[in-house]
C-alpha cells in the first residue's frame, strides 16, 4: 500500500504576523491557520488517495506544540496519523536546516532508504511566512528521490504520479516515479472541509510528538547552529503610499501626455518613516578578521533557456554577478554554466552581456530543463570550479534548482532577492569579523519588511527576483572564454519523464507573472470591460507581459471570470504597474493590490480612496482617455517597463 | 440509516452561544454528580466558539452565578464594573440626560463583558466536564424518523453554486442523539422550520425582532472612562419607530456602540446600517468617537416580542433554548441571563428524562413547568405587552406602558401583534419623507468617523466560500420581481447590514437582484424583513460567516 506524507506547515494568520527583535519570528500573538499552500498539498493527499483506492496518509510538521491544533484538523481532514517533530533546539532553524529535519524526521518513520519505497510526499509550495518555497526541494534532495514543484494538478497512472507543474507563461506535464516528492500551489482542488465525525475522530487522536532526539539528528545540526544562513537584520519598508500626481489637462490628449511625462519623472516618495539603521557599524580594531572562504572564488550564474532562448531574468542576473565581482578581489570572474542541447551559438550572448566564462554542457537529454540531472550538473561543476557565489533567477525552476543544489554542496539558500551586495559580519560575542560576505536583501511579511540574510558556507546561494535588475548592456566587443564540461550522469537522473511543455500565452496563470495589469471596475460596465481588454491587449502587441483582471462587481455582472478578480476574495497581484480604470478602490479591493510597485488610477471621481493609494491619476471619463492610451501605447508607451524577450 | 459518516451521542446541542453552554454545563454538572456517562455533543458554524456571538452585552450575573461553581464563576472574564449608567435623549442637534431612569433601564452594579470572550470560556469549562464542542460546523437538516426528531445533519460540502457536487466534497455528517436541544439564537434556521412543521405557533403571537448593529472602536484617551454607560433614545428614530443607542466604555480606551431598530418600521427604505452612521454624527456621539479607530463591526436580530411571543417549546425528543425560545427581556434589551436560565431548565428537564428514559412530549413539557417557575417568567410576564404597545411608537407607548407597569401588565388595548415584514408599506402607500430625503446630507460616509457597508463589513471580517450554493434563498424570482422590486423598492437592499442584497439594472432598465452571499454576517434579518417572506435564510458551510473576536 502506497503511503502518502503530506508536509504541512501551521502559520500565523498573515495579517497578524509580528517579527521579534531578533528578526526571528514571535508565532506567539496571532491566531495561526494552516498554511494555504499546505492545505492544498493536504487535498491532494486525499485525492491521490481517493484515486489510488486504498493508501496510508500521514501528516509530518515541524513546530512547537501548538501546531497540534493543524495536525488534528488534518486529521479530521481523513488523514490516518500525524507526527510532529518538535523541540526548543530547532527554534532559529533556516529552510536548510529545516529540510535536513524533516527528512531525517521521514528516515525515522521508516522512508527514504532507497527508490524502490512506496511513497509519495506531497508538501505546500511555499509558506506564508517563510515564502522561500525552499523546503521541498531539500527534503526531496535529502532523500534522493525525485521530485517536482509548483504542481496544481496530480493524477495517477501506469503506477506513475502524472502532476501537472506551472512555468512561466505556462504548464508542463511530468510522470514521476514513486518515491517522490511535490510542491503544491494553491491553484488546484481547493482544501475539503473537515466532517464532523473527522473532527470527533481527531479529537481522541493522539498526535506523535517526536524530539531531536528521538530521531536521532545531532544538535550541530539543527537550529541557530545548524543553519548555514542568518537574518543579520530586518528593516520597515514602505508602509503607505506617497500622495498621487494628478495629470494635468483638460482634454484626454494632454491628460494621457501629461501621464507619460509624470511618469518618466517618477512618483512622490514618502519621507522615510523609519529610523535612519544607526551609523555602518565599525567593528573594533581587535576584532578578528575571517575570509571563511577557504580558498572559494568567483561567482557562478545559471543561464535558464527556454524556447531555445536565454530568459530575461538569467540575463538580468549578470548584473548583480558583476557589481559583485567588482566589489570583490581583482581577477574574480562572472562564470556561466549553461546547460542544453546545441546551445554553443548562445554562449556568446552570454559574454556580451558580462559573463567572463561560459560553461557548456550539451547533452540531447538536456534539451528541457529537469530538476535531476540539472542539479547533479551543477554540484559537479560548483566542486570543480569552487564559485564563492552562486546565482540563480527566482523562476519556478531557478527556486527548486537552487535549494537541490544547495542541499548536495551543503549551502545555504536566499530566496527571491531584491538587492545583493557585498558586506561584513561583525560577530561581536566572538570578536570576530566575517568579510567578504554576501549580504542578500528580500522583501518578507507581505513585502512590509527586507530582511538581509547572510550565508556563512560557499557557495552563498541566492535567487534574484525577476525584473529587480537590469539587462546589463550588450556589448559585442566584450571577451569571455567558453569552455565544455562533461558531468557524470546517473540513469535515476531521467527518471522523471517530461511528457510535454506548453508555453505561450499563459491565460491566467499569467496574472501572478504579468508585468502590467489593466483592471477594469463597475466604471467601465458600459463597453463591457472591452476597452480595458483592449488597452491590455495593445500592451502585449508591444512585447509586454500584460494582463487584464477586475474588481468583484464585474465578475458578479458575468463581465469577467472570477479567475480575473483583484481583492480580498479573489487574487493578490503584485506587477510592477496596476493600472486602475472605473475602480473605486474599495478596501477589500485595496487588499488584493496595494503591493503593486507603481499604481495608475482613471477614474472619474477625484474623491474616490483609489487615488489615495495610487502613484499617477487622470481624473476623467475612461471612454475618452483609454482609447488615447491605446493610441500612445501602439506608439511606444510601456508604463514604463521594458519589453520582454 | 446509520452509515460511516454518522455519530450516536445522547444529547446534541446546536448552538454554542450563552444557552447551548449553559444547558451543556449544567446536564454534565447532574449527571457528574451522580457519576453517571452521557454523551453530551455541542456544535456551532462560527469558526470557533464566540465567532458568531455579538452582543450588548451588560449582564445581569445572578444566572451565571447559579450556573457555575464559587471558582468557575470567580474566573469569569469580565470586562468591567458599569460605573455610571445615564439615559441620553437627543435631539437632531442637542441632548439632555435624563434625571432617572426609564423603569427595567437601570444598570448599576451589572457588568459589562464581552459575550464571546464569555462564551470562549463557558465551553472551557464545558470541555473540563466531559463535554465535546466541536466548532465549525453547521447544522443544515433534523433527521426525522417516523415523524420524530432524531438528529440532526451538517451541511455537505464541496458542492458548487448549482449545487453538484466537487472532488473535494465531503457529506456532512450526521448525528443521532437521544435529546436535541435547538440553541441557535435569534430566529434559529432549524427552530423556525420546527415551530412552523409542528405549528408551535398556533398558541403565541408571532415574534418581532429589532436589529441590532455594533460597533467596537479605540477612542481616543480620555473620552470615555472605563464602565461608563450612555444609552440614548429619540434622534435618528421619531414617530413610531422603536429603539436606540447604547455606548459602553471598556478598559484600554475602547468603546463598544451600538444601535438599534425594531423591525416593525414602515419605511421600505430605511437602512439600520445608515441609521447608525448618522446616529455616531450626532455631536453626543461623535465627541466620544473622534480621533478614535473603529476596529470591529457586526450585526444581529434580537427576538423581542416578550411573554406573548413565546412559542411552544418542545415536541418529542427536542427542546428550544435562549434567542431560539424568544427569551429576551424587552425593554432592557438583555438575554444572556434568560439564555442561562432556560439553559438550566432544559438540563433539568433532560436530566429527569433520562432518569425516565422518555423524551417524549409528555416528559419534556416539564420544561414548560420549570420556566413557568424561573426568573424568565418572573421578569417577563409583568411586562408583556410592553412591545406590542411600542410598536405604536415611543411616546405613546412609553406612556401605555407606564400604565401597565402600574396595573402589572394588564393592557385594555392589546394591539395585535404581526410579523415584522407586514408592517413594510408599499412604495406608494408610504407617505412619509423616504429615508433618503429623510437623512439628505448625512449618508456621505467619510471612512473615518462614518463607513460605507461594505467598509463596515470588511471589520466583521466575514468571509464565505464562494464555490457553495447560496445560503440565501428567494423563493420565486418572478414574485420577488414583482413584489419585493416593484412595489417595495427592494428593502433588503437598505436593511440588509452587510450589502449582501443589490438592485442591479441593466442597459435596458431592468431591475435585477444580484445576491452577494459571501458578505452575509447572520444577522437574519433578511429572514425576518422581507415582504412576502421571499427570503429565508439556511446555513451555509461550518467556519463561514463573521469573525468576530470581542463582541
Ligand atoms: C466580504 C467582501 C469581500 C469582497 N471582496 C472583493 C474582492 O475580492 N475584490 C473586489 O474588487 N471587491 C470585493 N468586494 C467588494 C468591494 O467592497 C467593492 O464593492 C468593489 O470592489 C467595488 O468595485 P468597483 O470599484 O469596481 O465599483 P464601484 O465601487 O461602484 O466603483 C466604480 C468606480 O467607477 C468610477 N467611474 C464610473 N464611471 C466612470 C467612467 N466613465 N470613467 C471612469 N471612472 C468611472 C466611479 O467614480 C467609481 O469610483 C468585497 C466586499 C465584501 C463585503
Ligand atoms: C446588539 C445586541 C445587544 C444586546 N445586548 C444585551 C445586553 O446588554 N445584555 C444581555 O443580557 N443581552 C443582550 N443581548 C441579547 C443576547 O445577546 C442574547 O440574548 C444571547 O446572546 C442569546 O443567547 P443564545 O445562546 O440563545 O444565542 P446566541 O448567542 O445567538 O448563540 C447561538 C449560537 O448558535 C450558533 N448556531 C445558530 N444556528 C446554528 C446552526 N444551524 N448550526 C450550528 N450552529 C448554529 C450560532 O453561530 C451562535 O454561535 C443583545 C443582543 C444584541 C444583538
Ligand atoms: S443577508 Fe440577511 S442575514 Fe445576511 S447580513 Fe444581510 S440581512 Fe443579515
Amino acid at each position: 500500500m502506497t503511503t502518502i506524507i503530506s508536509l504541512m506547515k501551521q502559520v500565523p494568520l498573515p495579517s497578524q504576523m509580528r517579527m521579534g527583535e531578533d528578526g526571528l519570528m514571535d508565532r506567539t500573538k496571532a491566531k495561526s491557520i494552516i498554511n494555504i499552500d499546505c492545505s492544498f498539498a493536504l487535498e491532494a493527499g486525499l485525492q491521490l488517495k481517493s484515486i489510488l483506492g486504498e493508501a496510508k496518509l500521514i501528516v509530518c510538521s515541524m513546530g512547537p506544540p501548538s501546531f497540534e491544533q493543524s495536525l488534528k484538523k488534518a486529521i479530521s481532514m481523513g488523514y490516518d496519523e500525524a507526527y510532529l517533530l518538535s523541540d526548543r533546539k530547532l527554534g532559529g532553524s533556516d529552510t536548510f536546516a529545516t529540510g535536513l529535519a524533516i527528512s531525517t524526521m521521514i528516515k525515522h518513520l521508516g522512508f527514504g532508504k532507497g527508490l524502490n519505497e512506496d511513497f509519495i510526499i506531497v508538501a505546500g509550495r511555499q509558506t506564508s511566512d517563510g515564502d522561500t518555497a525552499h523546503v521541498p526541494s531539500q527534503v526531496a534532495a535529502n532523500l534522493g528521490i525525485p521530485q517536482a514543484t509548483f504542481i496544481e494538478d496530480v493524477q495517477f497512472q501506469d503506477n506513475h504520479v502524472i502532476a501537472r507543474r506551472i512555468i512561466e507563461g505556462g504548464y508542463q506535464i511530468l510522470k514521476l516515479p514513486k518515491p517522490c516528492t511535490l510542491s503544491l500551489t494553491p491553484t488546484g482542488i481547493p482544501p475539503r472541509r473537515p466532517s464532523l465525525v473527522g473532527a470527533v475522530k481527531a479529537n481522541q487522536a493522539k498526535i506523535n510528538v517526536l524530539s531531536v532526539a528521538d530521531i536521532n539528528l545531532s544538535d550541530e545540526k539543527i537550529g541557530l547552529s545548524g543553519s548555514p544562513t542568518i537574518v543579520a537584520k530586518v528593516i520597515n519598508i514602505k508602509s503607505e503610499r506617497a500622495p498621487v500626481i494628478f495629470s494635468k489637462g483638460h482634454d484626454s490628449e494632454t491628460l494621457v501626455e501629461n501621464l507619460i511625462k509624470d511618469m518618466k519623472t517618477g512618483k512622490n516618495t514618502l519621507e522615510r518613516v523609519e529610523k535612519k539603521v544607526s551609523k555602518a557599524k565599525v567593528a573594533p580594531e581587535d576584532y578578528k578578521k575571517v575570509d571563511f572562504r577557504d580558498g572559494a572564488s568567483g561567482i557562478l550564474t545559471w543561464a535558464e533557456l527556454a524556447n531555445g532562448k536565454i530568459t530575461r531574468p538569467s540575463l538580468e542576473l549578470l548584473t548583480p554577478a558583476k557589481n559583485l565581482a567588482t566589489s570583490l578581489e581583482e581577477g574574480t570572474k562572472v562564470r556561466t554554466l549553461l546547460i542544453g542541447h546545441n546551445v554553443k551559438d548562445l554562449a556568446n550572448e552570454l559574454i556580451y552581456h558580462g559573463s567572463d566564462e561560459v560553461i557548456i554542457v550539451d547533452d540531447e537529454r538536456l534539451e528541457e530543463y529537469r530538476i535531476l540531472p540539472f542539479s547533479s550538473i551543477f554540484a559537479e561543476v560548483i566542486q570543480k570550479y569552487n564559485p564563492e557565489i552562486a546565482l540563480f533567477a527566482a523562476t519556478t525552476a531557478g527556486r527548486e534548482l537552487a535549494p537541490r543544489t544547495a542541499v548536495l554542496t551543503q549551502s545555504g539558500v536566499t530566496a527571491d532577492c531584491t538587492g545583493l551586495e557585498i558586506g561584513e559580519h561583525i560577530d561581536r560575542k566572538n570578536k570576530k569579523v566575517f568579510y567578504p560576505i554576501l549580504e542578500s536583501r528580500r522583501p518578507t511579511y507581505g513585502e512590509s519588511k527586507l530582511a538581509t540574510i547572510l550565508g556563512f558556507h560557499c557557495p552563498q546561494i541566492s535567487t534574484a527576483r525577476a525584473g529587480t535588475f537590469e539587462v546589463p548592456k550588450r556589448d559585442e566587443s566584450l571577451k569571455g572564454k567558453i569552455t565544455t564540461f562533461k558531468p557524470k550522469f546517473k540513469d535515476d537522473d531521467f527518471i522523471t519523464e517530461i511528457v510535454k511543455t506548453v508555453r505561450g500565452d499563459g491565460g491566467l496563470a499569467n496574472l501572478f507573472e504579468a508585468d502590467v495589469i489593466v483592471s477594469g471596475g463597475r466604471g467601465t460596465i458600459n463597453d463591457e470591460m472591452q476597452l480595458v481588454k483592449d488597452l491590455a491587449q495593445a500592451l502585449k502587441d508591444q512585447g509586454i507581459n500584460a494582463e487584464y483582471a477586475s474588481s468583484r462587481p464585474m465578475v458578479d455582472i458575468g463581465i469577467s471570470e472570477y479567475a480575473r478578480q483583484v481583492g480580498q476574495t479573489g487574487k493578490t497581484v503584485r506587477p510592477k504597474v496596476y493600472v486602475a480604470i472605473g475602480i473605486s478602490g474599495a478596501i477589500q479591493h485595496l487588499a488584493g493590490m496595494k503591493e503593486s510597485e507603481t499604481i495608475v488610477a482613471i477614474n472619474t471621481h477625484p474623491q474616490e480612496s483609489i487615488f489615495a493609494n495610487s502613484d499617477f491619476g487622470i481624473i476623467g471619463d475612461y471612454n475618452d482617455i483609454v482609447p488615447e492610451l491605446i493610441r500612445q501605447v501602439k506608439e511606444g508607451f510601456t508604463f514604463g517597463i521594458q519589453k520582454g524577450n | 440509516m446509520k452509515s460511516e459518516n454518522s455519530l450516536l451521542t445522547d444529547v446534541l446541542i446546536i448552538g454554542a452561544g450563552p444557552s447551548g453552554l449553559s444547558t451543556a454545563i449544567s446536564l454534565a454538572d447532574k449527571v457528574n454528580k451522580n457519576g453517571e456517562k452521557k454523551r453530551i455533543v455541542v456544535l456551532d458554524k462560527g469558526q470557533e466558539v464566540g465567532s458568531h456571538i455579538l452582543s450588548g452585552t451588560l449582564v445581569k450575573e445572578q444566572a451565571l452565578k447559579e450556573l457555575l461553581s464559587k471558582e468557575e464563576f470567580e474566573n469569569l472574564p469580565i470586562e468591567t464594573d458599569v460605573i455610571s449608567d445615564h439615559t441620553v435623549r437627543l435631539t437632531p442637534e442637542g441632548f439632555s440626560t435624563l434625571p432617572f431612569h426609564p423603569p427595567y433601564m437601570d444598570n448599576t452594579g451589572n457588568k459589562i463583558i464581552s459575550l464571546s470572550k464569555v462564551c470562549k470560556y463557558l465551553a472551557d469549562v464545558a470541555i473540563q466536564k466531559g463535554v465535546e464542542i466541536y466548532a465549525g460546523f453547521a447544522v443544515s437538516n433534523l433527521i426525522y424518523e417516523n415523524g420524530k426528531v432524531v438528529g440532526a445533519k451538517c451541511i455537505d460540502t464541496g458542492v458548487n453554486k448549482k449545487g453538484e457536487k466537487q472532488k473535494n466534497f465531503q457529506g456532512g455528517s450526521k448525528v443521532f442523539a437521544k435529546l436535541i436541544i435547538l440553541a441557535e439564537g435569534s430566529r434559529g434556521s432549524l427552530a423556525k422550520k420546527v415551530k412552523n412543521k409542528f405549528a408551535l405557533r398556533a398558541k403565541s403571537n408571532p415574534q418581532s425582532y429589532s436589529i441590532g448593529i455594533k460597533e467596537i472602536w479605540t477612542a481616543k484617551e480620555g473620552n470615555i472612562k472605563e464602565g461608563e454607560v450612555y444609552h440614548t433614545f429619540g434622534y435618528p428614530l421619531e414617530g413610531e419607530e422603536f429603539g436606540g443607542g447604547f455606548i459602553y466604555g471598556l478598559g484600554d480606551n475602547r468603546v463598544e456602540l451600538g444601535f438599534a431598530i425594531g423591525l416593525d418600521y414602515k419605511d421600505p427604505t430605511l437602512d439600520p446600517h445608515a441609521l447608525m452612521q448618522i446616529w455616531k454624527q450626532h455631536p453626543f456621539v461623535k465627541n466620544i468617537l473622534e480621533g478614535g479607530t473603529l476596529t470591529q463591526y457586526g450585526a444581529k436580530t434580537i427576538p423581542e416580542g416578550g411573554w406573548n411571543s413565546i412559542s411552544k417549546l418542545y415536541i418529542d425528543n427536542l427542546l428550544i433554548v435562549g434567542d431560539s425560545a424568544g427569551f429576551v427581556a424587552m425593554p432592557a434589551l438583555k438575554g444572556v441571563h434568560f439564555s442561562v436560565t432556560s439553559g438550566m431548565c432544559a438540563a433539568r428537564c433532560a436530566y429527569e428524562a433520562f432518569k425516565a428514559d422518555d423524551f417524549g412530549e409528555a416528559t419534556l413539557s416539564n420544561y414548560k413547568k420549570l420556566i413557568d417557575n424561573s426568573r424568565i417568567k418572573k421578569e417577563l410576564y409583568p411586562v408583556r405587552n410592553f412591545r406590542a404597545v411600542m410598536s405604536e411608537g415611543l411616546f405613546v407607548g412609553g406612556f401605555k406602558f407606564g400604565i401597565q407597569l402600574i396595573t402589572n401588565g394588564f393592557c385594555l388595548l392589546t394591539p395585535h401583534m404581526k410579523r415584522d415584514s407586514l408592517y413594510t408599506q408599499k412604495l406608494s402607500n408610504f407617505k412619509n419623507k423616504p429615508f433618503k430625503e429623510r437623512f439628505a446630507g448625512k449618508l456621505e460616509f467619510d471612512k473615518k468617523l462614518t463607513f460605507d457597508k461594505d467598509s463596515s463589513v470588511f471589520y466583521s471580517g466575514t468571509h464565505h466560500d464562494e464555490e457553495q450554493p447560496t445560503h440565501l434563498v428567494v423563493k420565486n424570482i418572478e414574485e420577488f420581481s414583482r413584489i419585493n422590486i416593484n412595489e417595495y423598492g427592494m428593502p433588503c437592499q437598505y436593511f440588509c447590514p452587510a450589502a449582501v442584497y443589490e438592485e442591479h439594472i441593466d442597459k435596458e432598465s431592468n431591475h435585477s437582484l444580484k445576491i452577494h452571499a459571501e458578505n452575509c454576517v447572520h444577522c437574519k434579518t433578511c429572514d425576518i424583513k422581507t415582504p412576502n417572506d421571499a427570503i429565508t435564510w439556511n446555513t451555509p458551510y461550518g467556519g463561514d460567516g463573521p469573525q468576530y473576536q470581542n463582541m
